[in-house]
């Protein structure tokens, strides 16, 4: 009897985090144009419509956003995102060699320094980025886009990286040192190859991340820099239409794919 | 902290010598020190002449064998041996000729492809020191290399390291905290304790005539009994009697389990009755724990295939005087 309840809580429990999802999914599919939460048929409409087939103009469909307006924000989001996680993957993998690998005085204070971004609430980041700009006179771009999330996406990296170097020992790069290498050498051939799953775990990370980030973007994106995140927003204040499911579910895929080619590389290094 | 403290050691080329002492008692720093993974507060390092206390690990002319192997995990088995080689910047086949040379020298011929994680330990543990030989150091560091092995993969091995270091003639330092590899692979035996060296002497000198108490605990099984000199003369607890040269009032009388014995021999020697208390058969010999009146445990060791010692049953034992070793030193 116990178990069983225990199998329901479980099943519940599980049907309370995936529903929401499902039904996003679900409902990207729903040819009912006026109400999304009643079944009226399968259709590929919607995300005929996010790629740029003309259907059929009528009442609920005349004030669609452009296609247009939207590959230009996936494309922003897109520069965005690589150019964030590159940058964060260098400094944070940076960071965190030094600290694992270099003795120092208050190291141990870096090290928090390193996490309190992480948990520091994105709007407080998000209003502090924005007074920053302005004070130094920086002009909203996305220029400002890629300097705001890389100050939080550098301990995403710093944490990944960080948990590998914590797991290399350092007698694999005393060996390589003690056979000759230079501690450039012993970079790129031990310690290098040893965090590289890391970092490419953090890279993706950070690349997820950028691609989802609203709160922080939206105060330093300025006018005319609209990612993807920002376009749905807008989209959804004008009333919650049936593409925005279809956007969803496609950005999921994307995250499951990037996450799933993620798992699949670490993986395979690690054996 | 004070790691080492006046430690002094020097080698000859093409010698094997052990450091050996309890963990914790610098053995290892010591090896860092020369290897260059720990610097000198005092002091210097000197290898072949040439101080090498400033320069980094990297230049110094000397390998290790690490504890753990440190192999590297995404190379194969060629390109771990041939790393120093590949970083000194030698062309492939010099480093394809080196490296099955010693491959044949640890006894892995043929092994080049192979990946390190599907190796065993002891194929691990000669990849080891196939690496840390390839590049001709002048000097081989081990620290504690065979600790991971089982005792039979040891003892080969031990033979085995000897004899490479015989062939190739250059010096071993080697540290391990098990006194009986120690005892039989090297040349000299340096006795660490507390950052100190204890005793620097050959494995025989060592075990037989201990300079402080501390050596002669740790290596072997040893009796101590306080003894009291007097004109010449050292005298037991109990009234026995025999004749030092040892210039001190008090010292401490070494007595091997194994110089005990059931035979009452000739001439002057010192005689130990009580009740067995314990005894254990290890093979070759019965390990006797002997309670006596005037010097409470005694440990011997008895060749077996006499008739077998009894639990509770009285027992004498004899230790012939002649070779007897007085130790400078009150144990406390």
């Amino acid at each position: 009897m116990l178990r069983r309840l225990l199998s329901l809580y479980g099943l519940l429990f599980f049907v309370f985090i995936y529903a929401p999802i499902l039904l996003v999914v679900a409902y990207s599919f729903n040819a009912n144009t006026l109400n999304m939460m009643v079944w009226s048929g399968f259709t590929f409409d919607w995300y005929r419509q996010i790629f740029g087939y003309e259907t059929a103009i009528t009442d609920s469909t005349s004030y669609v956003d452009s296609s247009a307006q939207l590959y230009a924000a996936i494309r922003t989001s897109l520069t965005v995102a690589l150019s964030t996680s590159v940058f964060a993957s260098v400094f944070g993998t940076a960071l965190a060699l030094a600290v694992a690998r270099f003795r120092f005085r208050l190291a141990g204070f870096y090290r928090t320094l390193m996490m309190v971004p992480m948990i520091m609430p994105d709007i407080v980041l998000g209003i502090a980025l924005l007074i920053f700009f302005i004070t130094i006179g920086m002009n909203l771009s996305i220029m400002t886009i890629i300097i705001g999330q890389s100050t939080f996406l550098i301990s995403y990296v710093f944490v990944t990286v960080s948990a590998r170097l914590a797991d290399l020992d350092t007698s694999f790069e005393e060996a390589s040192a003690d056979l000759g290498a230079t501690p450039m050498q012993t970079f790129r051939k031990v310690t290098l190859p040893g965090i590289a799953p890391g970092i490419l775990g953090g890279w993706l990370l950070a690349f997820i991340i950028s691609m989802d980030d609203l709160v922080i973007t939206y105060f330093v994106a300025g006018t005319g820099n609209t990612t993807l995140p920002i376009h749905i927003w807008g989209m959804l204040r004008r009333g919650i239409k049936p593409e925005i499911n279809a956007i969803a579910t496609l950005m999921l895929l994307f995250t499951i794919v990037i996450a799933g080619v993620g798992l699949y590389l670490r993986s395979r290094r690690t054996k | 902290m004070t790691a080492l403290d006046g430690v002094s050691l020097k080698l000859a080329s093409a010698e094997f010598v052990t450091l050996l002492g309890p963990s914790g008692c610098g053995k290892t720093t010591l090896l860092r020190c020369i290897s260059g993974f720990e610097t000198l507060d005092a002091g210097d390092v000197l290898i072949d002449g040439a101080a090498v206390t400033q320069m980094p690990a990297h230049r110094r002319p000397v390998n290790t064998v690490f504890q753990r192997y440190a192999l590297f995990n995404h190379m194969s088995v060629a390109r771990n041996v041939g790393y120093a080689l590949e970083i000194a910047g030698n062309d492939k086949a010099t480093i394809r000729t080196r490296v099955s040379e010693m491959l044949e020298l640890v006894g892995l011929e043929g092994m080049e492809k192979r990946s390190v994680s599907q190796l065993s330990g002891g194929q691990q543990q000669r990849v080891a020191l196939a690496r840390a030989l390839a590049g001709k150091p002048k000097l081989l560091l081990l620290d504690e290399p065979l600790s991971a092995l089982d005792k039979n993969l040891r003892q080969k091995m031990q033979q085995e390291l000897k004899a490479i270091q015989r062939e190739l003639g250059i010096g071993f330092v080697f540290v391990t905290h098990d006194q009986e590899e120690a005892l039989t692979m090297s040349d000299r035996i340096a006795v660490l304790a507390h950052g100190r060296i204890q005793q620097i002497d050959v494995p025989s000198v060592l075990y037989e005539s201990p300079a402080n108490l501390f050596t002669a605990d740790f290596l072997g099984e040893s009796n101590l009994l306080p003894v009291a000199i007097d004109g010449g003369q050292a005298s037991l607890a109990d009234g026995q009697s025999f004749a030092t040269t040892c210039a001190s009032r008090q010292a401490t009388l070494l007595l091997r389990p194994e110089a005990l014995g059931l035979a009452k021999p000739e001439g002057p020697k010192l005689s130990f009755s009580g009740r067995i208390a314990e005894t254990y058969y290890s093979g070759k010999d019965h390990q006797i724990t002997l309670e006596t009146a005037a010097f409470g445990t005694v440990r011997a060791l008895i060749r077996s295939g006499a008739t077998a010692p009894e639990v509770g049953a009285d027992l004498t034992l004899h230790a012939p005087a002649s070779g007897l070793h007085l130790i400078d030193e009150v144990a406390e």
